[in-house]
């Protein structure tokens, strides 16, 4: 009795882990394992962000603003930075209609080679629009996993395509407060 | 006589009737500040009203700080030089003691209009190749490199016009904005955005320590965001005088910044600096007159070629946003940049002619080049480059005082936080305005020494029957003179009230080398009315519902006959009207 009583308040406890840090809804997540490949989905600056995060996490992450799938190799983990930026699509030289299909063209090649796909939105309320939006709707069910700043999900998207897909989704109220999860996902 | 009481109903009354009167006389002789809040929805069209006198300003501190001058006694161009520093402070990414601009300023009693060029300036160093690499144009040195610091301008114009139609010292001027370095105030969605979006160039030029992040990360909404070494810089500039920047000890930090990021910028080129009083340039549509500052800044002549050749249309009949309106307008768009490159520039270097050009004969040439019923496969070649359209910088403020004294003045530093370069622990940062220069190594608009580069900034006063009518002026790199031209058309023609016409939607094109740009309009432009343009042989990039790509225009309107004034702030960035 004593054994099943332990057993099960440690399970409780391990269970509620990935709650502790933020809120938490979807499916159990998937194996992320470095080397980390971030790219991004629309060109918006947020893709600096995560390569930064990652470094302070302390992970092996390069960072591939424009990757194509030539750059999956030796990828364990590809982490997709959904936020457009018509800014940064110029800057680029491409169009959304390029870099969506790039986008489709990665993620698919991931999925062939077995690659978790980890999906981060850090730009918040202010980077949402349409753009961005078909970019969510259209990369975010490929994920295993997604961390968001909340403000970027205040009407729900990320929660109903999450819950649609049975993704788990992180949300942190800052950018700065993604550095945990982002770690504890690789551990 | 026994004095009878009154019912206390009737006391009531009395009671009520007394305070109505006292509450009318406080609203007739008020003399302070009129706040009106902007509802909920920031989009909603909000005029800010006045009786006296009005500032509007891209962030609510900077136009508070330019009531409190009016109201310490300063007359416009005091509150509009306190409401320029308080911007530095408030806008940082937007313009500065780092950066330059253009001033249109009206003198009441004199019925005077007069401009300053405080534009920023090309080290004497500067050479017409000094951008090409291999043949092309390194992008990263006029941007993100010493070499695309022009030499700032802001410090000797905001002085200047102080000097010569200001009533307080540049000291006075800049109190609020060392309060505002001094003591911070919160990060809006517009200020993280801007952050989160040039971050890679913080980190890049100024490092993850530096003022404009915080731990090394953009600030975010709701952060508080203090700058305590602008407030030091604005100090020492306080106490010794703008020498200190353009001789002094801020001299020396800005050429050593500049250098360690491989720039030519020298103390002679700083000390040597001098902002310049100019007279208006001047256009007419129908029975308005518009006064804008010259070359090098073009949108005010841009604003009246597109007026002229509108004056060719009957735009009334087209409806506000029709696809025949922006059909014409866009290919007029077109040929006013096909005319761009190959005349501008510099005055002070190039023969420009300018009586052609703002000339009504010159404007029906080109209003009868254009089908009413297709795009035209070709325009005019112009070598205008359409990386050119990617700024979305820049911001401009309106003051009109009790005199009837008016200021328009738009002002950088160029891209949102400019080159990213922040001399050291000086707090401001330093503009990136050699990349107005041309790419075209023989355009008018090639850099050389000490050429002041073309600028689309075109901050107007519109005159009606001999008075001010209209202060407005924008933002927006080239979409500057479009979003302007059409504010006044949805005024004049269409019948809207200021912040209506500020907030309506937008629509942009442009030529480039022969070529037909897409018109860009924001995404409230119906379906119906981008199809059409399409059939119209169009191509049309739909951007969001209120792009911060078409500027963050601010505006005064003063209604003579009401005895009221109007303060349109656009809702694209975090414009803001106080009104007394």
């Amino acid at each position: 009795m004593k054994t099943v009583v332990s057993v099960s308040f440690i399970s409780l406890v391990l269970m509620a882990i990935p709650v502790l840090f933020s809120e938490n809804i979807g499916a159990p997540p998937a194996k992320f394992e470095q080397p980390i490949l971030i790219t991004s989905a629309g060109q918006s600056a947020e893709v600096q962000l995560a390569s930064v995060l990652s470094k302070r996490a302390g992970l092996d992450a390069v960072l591939v603003k424009a990757a194509s799938p030539r750059d999956l190799k030796n990828t364990k983990t590809l982490v997709l930075v959904l936020g457009a930026s018509l800014k940064g699509l110029g800057a680029a030289g491409i169009d959304a209609a390029d870099e969506k299909a790039r986008v489709k063209g990665l993620v698919e090649a991931a999925q062939n080679l077995d690659i978790a796909i980890l999906c981060l939105h850090l730009g918040g309320e202010a980077r949402r629009g349409q753009l961005t939006d078909q970019m969510i709707e259209e990369f975010l069910p490929y994920g295993q996993m997604a961390i968001v700043v909340k403000s970027g999900n205040g009407d729900g998207l990320f929660t109903s395509i999450c819950a649609q897909h049975n993704i788990p989704l992180i949300e942190v109220d800052r950018t700065i407060d993604a550095i945990a999860p982002f770690k504890n996902v690789f551990n | 006589m026994k004095k009878t009481k009154n019912h206390p109903l009737e006391q009531n009354r009395l009671f009520l009737a007394g305070f109505l009167v006292c509450f009318t006389c406080i609203l007739c002789c008020r003399t302070g500040p009129i706040e009106s809040q902007p509802p909920p929805d920031r989009h909603q069209p909000h005029n800010y009203v006045g009786q006296k006198g009005m500032v509007v300003a891209a962030h609510p501190l900077a136009a508070k700080a330019g009531l409190a001058m009016l109201k310490r006694g300063g007359n416009a161009i005091d509150a509009a030089i306190a409401t320029a520093f308080a911007l530095n402070a408030a806008e940082p990414f937007a313009s500065g003691i780092g950066g330059g601009g253009f001033m249109v300023i009206y003198i009441a009693k004199e019925k005077k209009v007069a401009t300053i060029n405080f534009r920023e300036r090309a080290p004497a160093k500067a050479q017409s190749e000094m951008f090409i690499q291999n043949g092309e144009a390194n992008e990263t040195w006029r941007r993100t490199h010493g070499l695309a610091v022009a030499v700032p301008g802001a410090l000797a114009g905001w002085d200047l016009a102080l000097r010569r139609y200001g009533t307080k010292s540049l000291k006075d001027t800049m109190q609020s904005g060392i309060r505002i370095a001094e003591d911070g105030f919160t990060v809006s969605k517009t200020f993280s955005k801007i952050s989160k979006d040039e971050y890679e160039k913080l980190l890049l030029m100024a490092g993850d320590s530096c003022c404009y992040l915080n731990d090394g990360f953009p600030l975010e909404p709701g952060d508080l965001f203090r700058n305590p070494q602008l407030a030091d810089t604005f100090r020492l500039i306080a106490s010794s005088g703008i020498q200190e920047f353009y001789r002094g000890s801020l001299a020396e930090k800005i050429v050593n910044a500049v250098k360690e990021h491989g720039g030519i910028i020298s103390h002679e080129d700083l000390a040597s600096y001098e902002a310049k009083e100019l007279c208006p340039l001047r256009g007419t549509y129908k029975g308005f007159t518009i006064y804008s500052h010259g070359l090098p800044a073009a949108g005010g002549l841009h604003i009246i070629q597109l007026l002229n050749i509108l004056e060719n249309w009957p735009a009334i009949r087209w409806e506000h946003n029709s696809p025949a309106y922006i059909h014409h307008m866009s290919e007029a768009f077109r040929f006013i940049f096909a005319g761009r490159e190959p005349y501008l520039g510099d005055p002070d270097f190039v023969d420009i002619p300018l009586h052609d050009l703002i000339s009504k004969t010159y404007a029906r040439k080109i209003s009868s080049k254009i089908d009413p019923k297709r795009s035209r496969k070709t325009y005019p070649y112009g070598d205008f480059d359409e990386r050119d359209n990617e700024k979305e910088n820049t911001t401009h403020l309106c003051v009109l005082d009790g005199e009837g004294n008016v200021v328009s003045l738009t002002q950088t530093i160029n891209y949102f936080f400019g080159s990213g370069i922040i001399p050291d622990n000086t707090g401001f940062l330093l503009n990136n305005e050699m990349d107005d220069f041309a790419r075209v190594a023989t355009s008018p608009n090639a850099p050389g020494p000490h050429k002041k580069p073309l600028s689309s900034q075109g901050p107007l006063i519109i005159f009606k029957e001999d008075r001010p009518y209209l202060i407005l002026g924008s933002p927006g790199g080239t979409r500057i003179f479009t979003s302007l031209f059409q504010i006044i058309v949805n005024i004049i023609e269409f019948g809207m009230n200021l912040d209506e016409a500020i907030e309506a939607p937008r629509f942009f094109s442009y030529s480039s080398r022969g070529k037909a740009g897409e018109i860009s309009l924001e995404a409230r432009i119906p379906g119906s009315v981008i199809a059409s343009l399409e059939a119209l042989g169009h191509s049309v990039d739909v951007r969001e519902d209120y792009d911060t790509y078409f500027g963050g225009a601010q505006g005064i309107m003063i209604l003579w006959d009401k005895g009221l004034i109007h303060g349109g702030a656009d809702s694209r960035r975090d414009g803001y009207g106080i009104g007394y």
